[in-house]
């Protein structure tokens, strides 16, 4: 963990310096312990960010040893979920403060100001808990909220997302919509929030899945057990987003590393505020590694289970972060004919993707050497790749054409064909390598070399 | 019937790049800003500059570039 001494300030510089970090390479959890606000004064609140931004750290925080099998095992975990526990109030941390009434004041949070065109500081992993006003069922996602004064906020459930559902259900039956924000919790709670379902759908018993026991639930203040929150988060905020009133939020720095439009979005009144008696507050850099890896590898794993029922020799799925959440790369082990085609016409379907693209499994999925490789001797392009129009998709896209509701996807089969019988070798020619002993003893020739001033590109 | 501080980007061939991202222009400050289709087509919410905080009328932008 990174721990810098200094007071540094939640307008840009906080931003900036998970941007210094990712420029190098580096993944440490960031604890931001003199967090200097807008108004020049240091908040009581420290801020944790990069939280997330390591693959291996989220992975460890699952459970699992290797973050390059969690596709799999991700899958696995929220195939099996855990029922969430309901606790009181005198055994919920996030509600050893209670600010009610006149004693609201979202000033109090260190919000960050992350991006050019941000028009003020925002939340950035604030879990916006709603529910379906038809059957009670509740459902939560993050949603970016504009902090506008002490007691009003602005966000933006995305017109396709199920708490926009629920909150035009309530609309339409003239009511305003309660919803609860909650802030901070273990990386696997988060993740399991991640996970995609149907509607309406809880995610609790998906975070118990991922956590191993029941998520320890308490009654929100406002609206008791109608809305749950997580007891063990550091903030929540409570609330309702008045019918029908909307006002401009934005622009707003997006995942897709581009500033997303202005738009038209629901407001949120508060009607009180919860914490820890030492709350940290969590922020995701907006479009930075730390919010595209809990949520691509959450990804990996719905991917693998859709893919995997129309293809069995599917062995691993990497979405990588720097395809954003538009390409994921898939592993296949002794694909049977008409197989990996099935699996990438799969994976297409997948609302997020944009382009797939499937090897085997002698390449390693979390290299893009190695992809680039795959693609390079591997493919012909009239043969093996094919592109489908008109399939559901993310419009924040830069790429896309002006009014678009759909998005062109391409698939990619870069896999050698297999043998043409059992114990032949594959018509195709062998990879150049070296034996296995002369690569174990490079290895220690090299060890204890002094490499800092060798070139690297 | 375009506004007279509304110019629309024509619409070119499938295969052109026309892009997908409509600006305005704040009448305070100047500054240009990016706006989604939906704010567009509701005139009754007041457009909010980033750069000096100005809310003002989709009809009171000194400009608005608008695609698709």
């Amino acid at each position: 963990m990174f721990r810098p001494a200094q007071a540094i300030s939640t307008v840009h510089e906080i931003t900036a310096l998970q941007y210094a970090l990712e420029k190098q390479g580096r993944r440490p959890i960031v604890l931001i312990e003199k967090p200097v606000m807008a108004n020049g004064k240091v908040s009581d609140i420290p801020v944790v960010c990069n939280l997330t931004a390591s693959r291996a750290l989220v992975a460890k925080a699952l459970g699992i040893n290797d973050h390059r099998s969690a596709a799999p095992i991700y899958a696995k975990k929220t195939g099996n979920p855990i029922s969430p526990k309901i606790v009181s109030a005198k055994d919920a941390p996030v509600q050893e403060i209670v600010l009610e009434g006149a004693s609201v004041d979202l000033g109090i949070i260190p919000a960050l100001k992350q991006h050019n065109f941000d028009p003020g500081a925002y939340l950035t992993a604030a879990h916006a808990t709603t529910y379906d006003p038809d059957t009670g069922v509740d459902n939560t996602a993050i949603q970016r909220c504009w902090v506008k004064g002490k007691s009003r906020m602005s966000y933006y459930p995305y017109p396709a997302s199920h708490n926009n559902r629920n909150m035009r259900k309530f609309w339409a039956k003239g009511q305003n919509c309660p919803v609860v924000f909650w802030i901070g919790h273990h990386p696997a709670v988060l993740m399991g929030t991640q996970a995609k379902l149907g509607y309406p759908e809880s995610h609790w018993s998906a975070c118990g899945g991922l956590i191993g026991e029941p998520l320890r639930l308490v009654p929100s203040r406002t609206f008791g057990d109608k809305i749950m929150v997580p007891a063990d988060a550091e903030i929540v905020i409570e609330g309702y987003a008045p019918k029908d009133v909307l006002e401009a939020d934005g622009p707003f720095g997006e995942y897709t590393g581009y500033s997303g439009p202005q738009v038209a979005a629901p407001v949120f009144d508060v009607t009180c505020i919860t914490m820890r008696k030492n709350a940290i507050y969590h922020d995701y850099g907006s479009g930075l590694t730390d919010m595209l890896v809990p949520d691509n590898m959450a990804m990996e794993g719905k991917v693998y289970g859709l893919v995997k029922a129309v293809a069995p020799s599917l062995t691993n799925v990497h979405v990588p972060a720097q395809g954003r959440r538009f390409h994921a790369y898939m592993q296949f082990s002794k694909p049977g004919p008409g197989e990996v085609r099935d699996g990438l016409t799969a994976a297409l379907a997948y609302r997020r993707l944009k382009m797939v693209i499937a090897v085997d499994d002698d390449i390693d999925l979390f290299d893009d050497s190695e992809m680039m490789f795959a693609l390079a001797t591997r493919v012909q392009w009239s043969r093996d790749s094919f592109t489908i129009d008109g399939l559901s998709g993310s419009l924040l896209d830069p790429s896309t054409a002006a009014g678009a509701k759909t998005l062109s996807k391409m698939a990619i089969d870069a896999t050698f064909p297999l043998p043409p019988s059992p114990g032949a070798p594959s018509p195709v020619p062998p990879r150049s390598t070296v034996p296995t002993s002369a690569m174990a003893a490079a290895a220690k020739i090299l060890e204890g070399a002094d490499m800092s001033a060798w070139p690297t590109l | 019937m375009s506004k007279p501080n509304i110019e629309n980007i024509p619409a070119g061939a499938s295969w052109e790049k026309t892009g997908n991202t409509s600006w305005t222009q704040c009448p305070g400050c100047k500054g240009w800003f990016h706006v989604g289709p939906g704010i567009l087509n509701r005139p009754e919410v007041k457009l909010h500059c980033p750069h000096c905080s100005k809310d003002f009328a989709q009809a009171d932008a000194a400009r608005i570039i608008r695609a698709g």
